[in-house]
């Protein structure tokens, strides 16, 4: 197994609410440079996992390892601090602040000693890379969404993530703007030699850029494997893939 | 800061340190120890708005700046300036106390808490027999030396720390507080201790508030229970909606307002309180975004600020 050299492993998470076993023994690890999906159908347990793994959410049994460190019940600041960072599906950005300011709260994250030009060199240098350096003036909230979206993940690049978690990125993009996130996720991957967690409906997209999947259903893992071995699983596509992935 | 920003915002400082230095001792040179004071302590209530917390314990804070300089001057006799110092520094470390347990809640709990512990202060204050029961303290002058300039020392004290949290509020700190606002969970994903940040900024506007205490203790040389009820932190608020929550100088301009109108409403008697609630509503309602807002947006070219600038419309016709 990879057990050592993973950068983000789960042992047996598990979580429930009342009688609800959102997530249930779930055995997940995610190695450098890799692009891991995670996928289910509404309700699999997605975003209970994503907020298992990033410290909102503490877990009714089961560990949590970050770079062979075990954090299980760590809050989500100490976790941040080991290099794993996430958005949320809704909204993660500061609507009321100026896109500079955005970036700027990412850099502070991961700056927290340096003052002034290091923070500003990275709010740049964020900014160019999602092509958001014409909008750094301009209110967050008065953006189109799909730049709100890039605010977002932009936020959490600026801290220099080595595991970066994406709930549904993609939601609401058109065609030109998921083709620009996927060549960013792969510049993330290849050129910061980071990993990416990707929570993603867009199928067409996952099967693109992903390196592995995992498929969860109803709060298990029910596969794991490169795209094309999870294209082909029997149990994936009667549960979940079927005709959306054939419609592409 | 650019010269700009430097110019509109040391020019009132300065004509305002320069008419305290003018007027002679009167009622007029009271109102502006008033105003200065009431001025520093809405912009200590703002400071805690920056994270998003409404601080109704304001008044605490300021009475332990005013009891802590009290007493060193009247028991101790300490120097008038250390006194002065002591006063911030006493009401910040009780407000670290105080904001690491309390910080924790949001919204009404800490608005709830915050009141009941001024309450408590205020309590507290009239059972202790050395800090004065029900009657307070008197006699907290300042140095002989000093009686004709209080009023340009207050105003210049003022400034500074007027100066000092727009200093705080625009620095990366400050947008991280602005951020924690808008967005908490995204400030904590990015590894910043929010929690510490809220504390370190409450303790920040605490200490403002404990040197606007001590500055009214040596002004009215008087100090009583009474003086920080829960009114004081309700007035704070008043100010600083009618002065605008948005700028700096919104307290500023929502002191002098409130306290100007109150000192002309004192000629009506009993309908004091109703003139002086009738000015409140009434600004509310007129200008939304309180005096500065309004000036602001007079300011500004008719149509008022362009929501969507040429790099927004770009994007949305690509």
């Amino acid at each position: 197994m990879t057990d050592t050299t993973a950068l983000l492993r789960t042992e047996a998470l598990t979580r429930r609410f009342g009688g609800l076993l959102a997530v249930s023994n779930l055995d997940m690890d995610i190695r450098p440079n890799e692009i891991l999906g995670l996928i289910g159908p509404n309700g699999a347990g997605k975003s209970t996992t994503f907020n298992l793994i990033s410290g909102f959410h503490k877990p009714t049994a089961g560990r949590l390892f970050i770079g062979g460190r075990d954090v299980t019940g760590r809050s989500p600041e100490q976790i941040s601090r080991l290099g794993l960072v996430r958005t949320f599906q809704h909204g993660s950005l500061m609507r009321g602040m100026t896109v500079r300011d955005n970036l700027l709260v990412g850099a502070v994250g991961a700056l927290p000693q340096a003052r002034g030009e290091p923070r500003r060199a990275r709010v740049a240098e964020t900014a160019k890379r999602l092509r958001l350096t014409a909008y750094l003036d301009e209110r967050a909230g008065n953006l189109p969404h799909g730049l709100q979206r890039l605010v977002s993940i932009g936020i959490a690049v600026a801290t220099g993530p080595r595991v970066l978690c994406l709930d549904e990125p993609l939601t609401g993009l058109n065609q030109s703007e998921v083709a620009g996130i996927l060549d960013l996720f792969r510049s993330i991957r290849d050129e910061d030699g980071s990993s990416i967690l990707l929570v993603e409906h867009n199928m067409k997209a996952v099967m693109q850029v992903c390196d592995r999947i995992v498929v969860l259903h109803h709060g298990q893992k029910l596969a794991s494997g490169t795209p094309a071995e999870i294209g082909r699983d029997e149990a994936v596509i009667s549960a979940y893939l079927g005709k959306r992935h054939d419609s592409h | 800061m650019d010269n700009h920003a430097i110019l509109k915002a040391g020019a009132p400082a300065v004509l305002a340190i320069a008419l305290a230095a003018v007027l002679p001792a009167s009622y007029a040179s009271n109102l502006l120890n008033w105003i200065a004071i009431a001025a520093l302590i809405a912009a200590s209530l703002r400071m805690v708005l920056l994270f998003g917390e409404l601080n109704f314990g304001t008044a605490a804070f300021v009475s332990i700046g005013a009891y802590t300089a009290g007493l060193l001057t009247t028991r101790f006799e300490l120097p008038f300036l250390a006194a002065i110092l002591a006063a911030g520094v006493m009401a910040a470390l009780v407000s670290i106390l105080f904001g690491y347990v309390t910080l924790r809640i949001k919204g009404p709990y800490f608005k709830l808490i915050g009141f009941a512990f001024a309450e408590v202060v205020r309590l507290c204050c009239t059972q202790i027999d050395w800090l004065g029961g029900n009657s307070g303290m008197v006699g907290i002058f300042p140095p002989a030396g000093l009686d004709a300039w209080y009023g340009t020392f207050v105003m210049t004290v003022v400034v500074l720390m007027l100066v000092g949290l727009y200093a705080v509020e625009r620095s990366d700190f400050g947008k991280v507080l602005t951020a924690i606002r808008d967005n908490d969970a995204v400030v904590r994903t990015v590894g910043i201790d929010v929690h510490r940040a809220k504390v370190i900024c409450f303790a920040i506007a605490c200490f403002a508030a404990g040197i606007a205490g001590s500055l009214q203790a040596f002004a009215n040389t008087v100090i009583s229970p009474g003086d920080f009820g829960v009114l004081l932190s309700i007035m704070a608020l008043a100010y600083l909606k009618v002065g605008g929550e948005e700028s700096i100088f919104g307290p500023v301009a929502g002191a002098a307002l409130l306290i100007l109108l109150g000192s002309v409403a004192l000629s009506f008697g009993a309908g004091e309180h109703v003139f002086y609630g009738a000015a409140i509503v009434l600004s509310v309602l007129i200008m939304p975004k309180g005096i500065v807002g309004m000036v602001d947006g007079l300011l500004r070219r008719p149509g008022g600020p362009a929501a969507s600038t040429p790099a927004i419309r770009e994007a949305r016709g690509q």
